[in-house]
């Protein structure tokens, strides 16, 4: 039994279809990544090596910490709006328990299976100054409702809100599934004790929740570092570069402006940065439960 | 209890007002999206927030179905996410025995690194992976999609598939290998019934990360033959850039497949989800 077990022809045909996407698909471009930013590659003629002009240049360049900024203040957003409405959701849609419950648990989270190509442009008409659905209502409570929402300063809080909305749902479903998970018979006791429904959210929901927080928290800010696609159609990093991330900062170097090489220096650490988050995030976690 | 609980009280109330409120924060801009879509441009330019058309305006879908090229790029999104959901779920479930059953060296190691592909940003390969496909020249082709939304998909699908399998037990292989099946066999007869589920919650999965996707698209493909679902609104955008209710009705159009699938297998999609993420 053993030797068909470890039959080595065997496992290589198992193992190889995913080991050659691997190898082929995600490290091989990393490799030919890290390649790529020790050289001045403009995309078309040759690759020539300067060193660590790109890395040098890249601590200089505003527009890196710029995304880099932009990235932590969404990931704030996520862990101090989204993430708190989130659960507080999830625990009342948690007591429902009837036909509300699955039709609300619906509509939370249609945003998700929406385009981003649909939802940036519905939000670049909600924005709009002249018919926007966002100056209406301001109009509504009697305010003048002229704003420029994508304008200069006002667009990365107009760009968090619209990724805040989006992501919302999803949040909201996992904690949903978790709070489903903790023994009803803890709130039954609790409701004999006389408790609230507060205080049986303090005391019983958000201790046993924490396992359910923490990975939600980390999926979190490592979304808020991976944010491209509604920003790159929404703003596209504009205006200068107030709204940008650090995906679409490299897109744009790479493709707008024919710095290839340099693209590839934000990929790297871009890869990094992310790597290096996952960790923190991990120990951080596990150093508070020990 | 359920009986006390249907009762009506101020505060259950109040409990479903906020509810209430968070759906029409979620939902409200869809309805503008649809109520808009079937008014005509003029009527946008108005102070309240939703329009009641003068006449509804059921040739903006015509226009968005038939200029947006809706059922071509709807015909290559489907194709494209079913043959890389049918590749995740067929590489994991390899690749998942003979990381959780088979007896090796490497194993250990290979699972890691293999899943290790989970932290790796999808974006961050874009560069490189332009200049590969160029190379190789599969630019504007189907494979320029298919290899990266598998590739992208695999790691949570083996993860997902890992863990599934641990959970069956040994003992039916083991008494397939007693009659003389091979592993393959097993794998078709055996394993695969089992993991129906596993399987159910990869695909959810894998399409959720793709069906949308777009960026990779718009980076690989040059030309409209294999581009996906989302291209119908940025190519109608710059066609029809000043009539504004065809923009939206064709947004509306392209969000209906997601959404109607959505709603329909709402259940399963839940479940799915919450095991992913339970799991991931």
């Amino acid at each position: 039994m053993r030797k068909i077990y470890s039959n080595k022809r065997v496992i290589l045909t198992l193992i190889l279809p995913g080991l050659l996407t691997f190898l082929l698909a995600i490290l091989a471009p990393i490799c030919l990544s890290i390649y790529y930013s020790f050289t001045d590659f403009s995309g078309m003629g040759e690759a020539v090596f300067n060193g660590l002009d790109n890395y040098k240049a890249m601590f200089q360049d505003t527009g890196f910490w710029v995304s880099l900024r932009n990235s932590l203040l969404l990931a704030i957003g996520f862990i101090c709006i989204q993430h708190p409405l989130a659960l507080i959701t999830a625990a009342i849609l948690d007591k429902m328990q009837n036909k509300a419950e699955g039709f609300f648990r619906c509509v939370y989270f249609i945003p998700n299976v929406i385009s981003v190509a649909v939802i940036a442009y519905l939000w670049k008409f909600i924005y709009n100054p002249n018919f926007g659905l966002l100056n209406n209502i301001l109009k509504l409570f009697g305010f003048e409702g002229n704003v420029n929402w994508l304008g200069s300063g006002s667009a990365i809080w107009s760009v968090l809100v619209v990724l805040i909305w989006h992501g919302f749902g999803w949040g909201m479903l996992i904690y949903y599934t978790g709070i489903k998970n903790i023994d009803p018979v803890l709130y039954e006791a609790a409701a004999i004790d006389g408790a609230t429904g507060k205080e049986a959210f303090m005391k019983i929901t958000l201790p046993l929740m924490k396992p359910v927080i923490q990975v939600n928290v980390t999926m979190a800010v490592i979304s808020a570092l991976k944010q491209m696609e509604t920003v790159y159609l929404l703003t596209n990093g504009g205006p200068g570069d107030q709204t940008q991330f650090m995906a679409n900062y490299l897109y744009k170097q790479a493709f707008n402006s024919f710095k290839y090489g340099y693209g590839n220096t934000i990929s790297v650490a871009f890869i990094v940065i992310c790597l290096l988050a996952t960790v923190l995030l991990n120990r951080i976690f596990k150093e508070k439960d020990a | 209890m359920n009986q006390v609980e249907q009762k009506f009280t101020w505060k259950r109330a109040l409990l479903y007002a906020c509810l209430l409120l968070v759906a029409v924060v979620q939902i409200f801009p869809l309805i503008w999206l649809v109520d808009f879509s079937l008014g005509s441009s003029n009527e946008m330019f108005t102070n309240g927030l939703l329009i009641i058309p003068e006449k509804i305006r059921w040739d903006n879908y015509v226009t968005a179905f038939v200029d947006g090229h809706f059922l071509h790029y709807l015909k290559n999104s489907i194709l494209v996410n079913v043959t890389a959901v049918v590749f995740v779920i067929a590489i994991s479930i390899l690749a998942a025995f003979a990381v959780t059953r088979m007896k090796w060296k490497l194993q250990g190691f290979v699972k890691t690194l293999l899943l290790m592909g989970m932290m790796i940003p999808i974006h961050a390969t874009l560069l490189p992976n332009y200049v590969i496909y160029d190379k190789l020249g599969l630019t504007d082709s189907f494979w320029a999609l298919l290899i990266p939304y598998v590739a992208f998909s695999l790691p949570q699908g083996l993860f997902l598939t890992c863990s599934f399998m641990d959970s069956i037990p040994k003992e039916l292989e083991e008494a397939a290998i007693m009659d003389g099946c091979s592993i393959y066999r097993i794998i078709g007869t055996v394993i695969t019934p089992l993991m129906k589920s596993s399987m159910a919650t990869v695909a959810i999965m894998t399409f959720l990360n793709n069906w949308n996707e777009f960026m990779m698209a718009s980076t690989y493909l040059s030309s409209n033959k294999w581009k996906t679902l989302p291209f119908s609104i940025l190519e109608f955008t710059g066609q029809y850039s000043s009539n504004y209710a065809v923009q939206f009705a064709v947004m509306a159009l392209t969000a209906m497949p997601a959404v109607v699938v959505y709603v329909l297998l709402n259940k399963y999609i839940t479940k799915g989800v919450a095991m992913g993420a339970v799991k991931g």
